[in-house]
């Protein structure tokens, strides 16, 4: 600033200086003014381009969560390693992490106040569960318009969304692989022992499937690739009913009760997109006094463990929950900072990370 | 057609039109009241918030209404005084302008504040064994909670019946220890005879219930944790449910009210934690405002049992409605 006053005062200098003396010195004076404007706009544009002083260092990020239902159990166990990656990395690097975590309660609109709130509390990241993955668009504008960089996860937005904006992330198990590895377990133990998946010995599986949400890509992918995998595998399949129970553990086992009810001493595997309706089915399979159909769900959720060490549950994918976790502070912490994103989590198209998945099965991985 | 002299006017109209429109919008004239957003934090004695489910919905009512910006703090280790601390000490640096702290040791946090080493308002949610006066308290006599439950339990329980006292497993709170107190206190008076156990981890639980007499032990858990934890075992194997005659604790998380309403768990006590968390903002609020100063409120704990569940009182108090 001071350079630019001492300029701009030596200009006007000389030009009271050529004032007096044109006609003296014309042409000497005039190149001397030209000369030291031409100082002055390579000064300015220096100044411009070497733009704000450093940002002073951040001790502290504010991360909006919210959750697009509280009562999901995967939701759940991944808001507790939220909770627990935010509070290592506090302790690791020395910044504090404030997480705002609210459940949208399956209303978009609810969800949309919450990233208003978020944004008007100062958060620095969203990460956000989306209630509706086809109608983010809402939440990238208001985030687009204040700044503030979104981490969705679980439930992936339309890609036309995602194309939106560069500070819009992605992180979800890749659904086409979990039902791969889900139909894989069974292919696997039908080549091992065929009357462990064949009850009847007839040589034909007979299936139920429970499908989740309808309008979860996840769904009608976890369902045609689960299937397929099995088909390919060379396990003779039947399908004998299915029915959405939208992730729901009680709505999956009304379903399960109502075809045991329809269906009695024919059902030998029950297919499900999730571990919550895995349980579920297993739940209308104890009060029928039903034993040996095997279950398979996905997800590996705390209870579906537990199922699963109890050996109720024949199998399940589970997806890394603390890399799942850490990638979402950690990505969104990188965000908050302004600093390069985490290397650990390599990013598809610059946009989606994919946590690792892996077979769980009753008698293995004790 | 119009004259100079309209023109001139009219394009003096225009301006006069654009310079109101420019005061209006830019709050020169009407002015909207600014509203102070207060920085409230909430710091509590655990490492998770599973039982504060209720009083969350509580603060965070609270919050909108008061105009609240509330954070709620974990602690990096369970019933760590000395990390609370430093998390008061840090809540301060970054510029909150309230604390509501649930306390590991009370006395501790007390004389912290006695000795101004806490420079914001604070509202201490304790057990009320620490006085102090200058600043708000909402307490629960938890001693006087678990002399209660012992008293319910007296009228059905043969003098004969041995009595297991739990103590909270990963260390001990203030809150399980005066209720335990205050049980173990009416139970001795009566002539019961008491045993006081801790154990660790599933597997400890499970042998502590296979370590009972066949009599029909009355348990007595402390904590929630405690509770959960020897009620997941009496479900995982049934044959222990025959060696007991009740058990009995305190809490409102999910979890516990399944237990209860499944018929695991015979008696509970429960407080309003709704309430709990709306008043502790509200107080906070109100300490910042200088509208109350060193206030305390006694909350009251009830004794509930299957039946209750679906009583509108209860029912109101223990499924708050967002």
């Amino acid at each position: 600033m001071k350079k630019c006053c001492f300029l701009w005062n030596r200009v006007r200098y000389v030009q009271r200086k050529c004032a007096k003396k044109r006609g003296r010195r014309g042409k000497k004076d005039e190149k001397q003014v030209a000369g030291l404007l031409c100082l002055i706009a390579v000064c300015l544009t220096l100044t411009a381009c070497s733009g704000p002083r450093e940002e002073e260092e951040k001790t502290s990020i504010r991360i909006g969560v919210s959750l697009y239902r509280g009562d999901d159990t995967f939701i759940n166990n991944i808001r507790n390693e939220l909770e627990a990656k935010a509070k290592e990395y506090e302790q690791e690097k020395g910044i504090k992490v404030t997480l705002d975590i609210q459940d949208a309660r399956g209303s978009q609109s609810t969800q949309n106040n919450q990233v208003e709130r978020f944004i008007s509390l100062g958060c620095d990241v969203l990460c956000i569960n989306p209630v509706d993955r086809m109608d983010a668009s809402v939440i990238i504008d208001k985030a687009m318009t204040a700044e503030v960089p979104v981490v969705f996860f679980n439930r992936q937005p339309v890609e036309e969304d995602m194309n939106r904006w560069d500070k819009l992330y992605y992180i979800g198990v890749d659904a086409k692989e979990t039902a791969m590895l889900q139909g894989q377990m069974v292919v696997d133990l039908y080549r091992e022992q065929p009357s462990v998946i064949d009850l009847n010995g007839d040589g034909v599986v007979s299936y139920v499937l429970l499908e989740g949400e309808s309008s979860h890509q996840d769904s009608l992918i976890r369902t045609e690739w689960s299937i397929q995998t099995l088909k390919d595998g060379g396990v003779p399949i039947e399908k004998i009913t299915g029915g959405i129970a939208n992730w729901e553990r009680s709505q999956a086992s009304a379903l399960m009760e109502q075809w045991l009810n329809e269906y009695p001493d024919t059902i030998e595997l029950v297919v499900s997109n999730n571990d919550d309706m895995a349980l579920g089915a297993i739940d209308a399979l104890d009060r029928a006094g039903t034993g040996g159909v095997n279950v398979v769900g996905t997800d590996g959720t705390v209870p579906g463990l537990e199922a699963l060490e109890s050996g109720k549950l024949l199998g399940t994918v589970s997806a890394n929950k603390e890399i799942y976790g850490s990638a979402i502070i950690e990505i969104a912490a990188s965000c908050a900072l302004g600093e390069r994103l985490p290397e650990e989590y390599p990013l598809t198209d610059g946009t989606y990370y994919w946590p690792p998945q892996e077979i769980l099965m009753r008698g293995e991985n004790d | 057609m119009i004259g100079k002299k309209s023109k001139v006017l009219i394009f003096l109209y225009l301006i006069f039109l654009v310079v109101l429109f420019l005061m209006c919008s830019t709050d020169l004239i009407i002015r909207e009241p600014e509203k102070e957003v207060y920085r409230v934090a909430v710091i509590i004695e655990d490492v998770r918030d599973d039982n504060y489910g209720n009083f969350r919905k509580g603060m965070d009512q609270a919050a909108i209404e008061f105009n609240a910006d509330v954070q709620f703090i974990t602690l990096y280790e369970r019933l760590n005084a000395k990390g609370q601390m430093e998390l008061m000490e840090r809540e301060q640096q970054d510029g909150v302008d309230a604390l509501i702290v649930v306390p590991v040791e009370e006395q501790r946090v007390t004389d912290a504040l006695r000795e101004n080493q806490v420079t914001v308002p604070a509202v201490i949610l304790g057990t009320g064994s620490a006085k102090e006066e200058t600043t708000g308290m909402i307490t629960i006599d938890y001693r006087a909670m678990g002399a209660n439950l012992a008293e319910k339990i007296k009228r059905n329980t043969a003098k004969d019946c041995p009595v297991v006292l739990v103590e909270d497993t990963g260390g001990k709170s203030e809150a399980g220890g005066s209720f335990l107190a205050g049980a173990a206190e009416v139970f001795e008076q009566s002539g019961y005879s008491c045993k006081l156990e801790e154990p660790k981890g599933e597997e400890a639980y499970r042998e502590m219930l296979k370590g009972l007499s066949e009599q029909g032990t009355v348990i007595v858990a402390g904590s929630p944790e405690a509770l959960a934890e020897t009620a997941a075992a009496l479900e995982e194997d049934s044959s222990l449910s025959s060696r007991i005659s009740g058990l009995y604790g305190r809490g409102n998380t999910l979890a516990i009210l399944d237990d209860l309403d499944s018929g695991l768990i015979t008696g509970l006590c429960v407080t309003d934690e709704f309430s709990r968390g709306y008043f502790s903002v509200c107080m906070a609020v109100g300490e910042l405002e200088k509208a109350s100063t060193g206030k305390t409120m006694k909350m009251d704990s009830y004794y509930i049992e299957k039946k209750d569940l679906r009583e509108p009182k209860y029912e109101k108090m223990l499924f708050p409605v967002e």
